[in-house]
C-alpha cells in the first residue's frame, strides 16, 4: 500500500493537520510575545532604575549630563570647589583657576554655567550642581 | 561707525523710541568686538562707557566677590555712566568672545539731561535693572562657606 491509501489509513492527514496547527499557533504566539517584548523591556529597566542609582532617588529628578567637552574641566573645576568650600564666589574660581594654568578660565567657566554643572544661588554666589554626572 | 536703526531697534532699551530718537541716538554709538577675558570696566574708575550686549556672555563682580553673569542679548553693562558718582560699581569681564554696543558715557548723560522724552524712556528701562542689581554690592560678603569635604 503506497500514496494517499498508505496515508490515509496511517492518519497522515489528521496528523499534517496538527502539525500544521501546531507550527501555525506556535508562530503567532511567538510573534505575538515579540510584539510584547518591549512592555517587558521597560517594565524589567524600570524595575531597575527603582532599585539602584542616582537616580532612583527620584524618579522626576533631572540629571544634569555634562558634555564630553567640559567633562574633563569640570573635574578640575570641581576640585577647585571642593577646596574653597560651597558657596562659592565666581571671581575666586576664576582667579584660582587662572592661577592653576587651566586653559581658558573664562569660557570654560561660562561653559559650566550654561550647562547648568555651575548654578548662581540668586544672593550673588554660586553653588555646584550635584545633580550634574 | 554709527549703528544702524534696526539693531537699536530691536534693543529692550530702545523699544519705545521714535523713529527721529533712534536716529538722534544712532551716531553715539558704537559696535565693538570683545574678546575673552577682556575687562569692560573697573571697579572705582570713573564711568565711562555704557555697554549693551550683542552677543557672548559677561560677569559682573563686586567687592564683596559676589557676582552674576549675563548671557542675553540686551543685557547692559555701565549704568553708573548716568548715575552719580559715576563711578563703576563693579568690574565686568567678558567670559567669551562677543559684540557690544559702547555708549561713551558723557555722551550717554547729555543726551537723557538734553531731552526729557529720552531721558524718561531710558530710566523707566534701567531703574528696575538697576534695582536688580543694588543688592549685589550693597551687602556684605557671605558669612564662611562650608567646604564639602570631598
Amino acid at each position: 500500500m503506497t500514496g494517499f491509501e498508505a496515508i490515509s489509513a496511517h492518519n497522515g492527514w489528521a496528523i499534517a493537520a496538527i502539525g500544521i496547527s501546531i507550527v501555525f499557533t506556535g508562530l503567532t504566539l511567538l510573534s505575538i510575545i515579540i510584539s510584547q517584548l518591549h512592555k517587558v523591556l521597560e517594565y524589567i529597566e524600570a524595575r531597575g532604575k527603582s532599585h539602584g542609582g542616582r537616580a532612583s532617588k527620584d524618579d522626576s529628578e533631572i540629571i544634569i549630563v555634562i558634555p564630553k567637552e567640559v567633562r574633563q574641566a569640570a573635574r578640575q573645576y570641581r576640585m577647585i570647589v571642593d577646596r574653597i568650600g560651597e558657596p562659592f564666589a565666581l571671581p575666586r574660581l576664576l582667579e584660582l583657576a587662572s592661577r592653576h594654568g587651566l586653559e581658558k578660565p573664562h569660557s570654560t567657566i561660562n561653559s559650566l554655567i550654561k550647562k547648568q554643572v555651575i548654578l548662581p544661588d540668586g544672593e550673588g554666589y554660586f553653588t555646584w550642581n550635584e545633580k550634574a554626572s | 561707525m554709527p549703528t544702524d536703526i534696526g539693531t537699536l531697534r530691536s534693543l529692550d532699551l530702545f523699544s519705545e523710541f521714535t523713529e527721529e530718537e533712534l536716529k538722534a541716538l544712532s551716531p553715539l554709538i558704537h559696535r565693538v568686538r570683545v574678546t575673552e577675558g577682556e575687562i569692560l570696566t573697573q571697579r572705582g574708575e570713573p564711568a565711562t562707557n555704557f555697554y549693551i550686549v550683542l552677543s557672548g556672555n559677561f560677569m559682573i563682580a563686586f567687592n564683596n566677590e559676589r557676582a552674576f553673569t549675563l548671557h542675553r542679548r540686551g543685557d547692559i553693562i555701565g549704568w553708573s555712566t548716568i548715575v552719580t558718582p559715576f563711578r563703576y560699581t563693579g568690574n565686568a569681564v567678558a567670559l567669551t568672545q562677543g559684540d557690544a554696543l559702547v555708549l561713551r558715557g558723557d555722551e550717554f548723560l547729555r543726551l537723557i539731561q538734553a531731552d526729557s522724552v529720552i531721558g524718561d524712556k531710558i530710566m523707566n528701562k534701567i531703574n528696575p535693572i538697576i534695582a536688580e542689581r543694588v543688592p549685589y554690592f550693597s551687602r556684605d560678603k557671605a558669612p564662611a562657606r562650608s567646604s564639602s569635604g570631598r
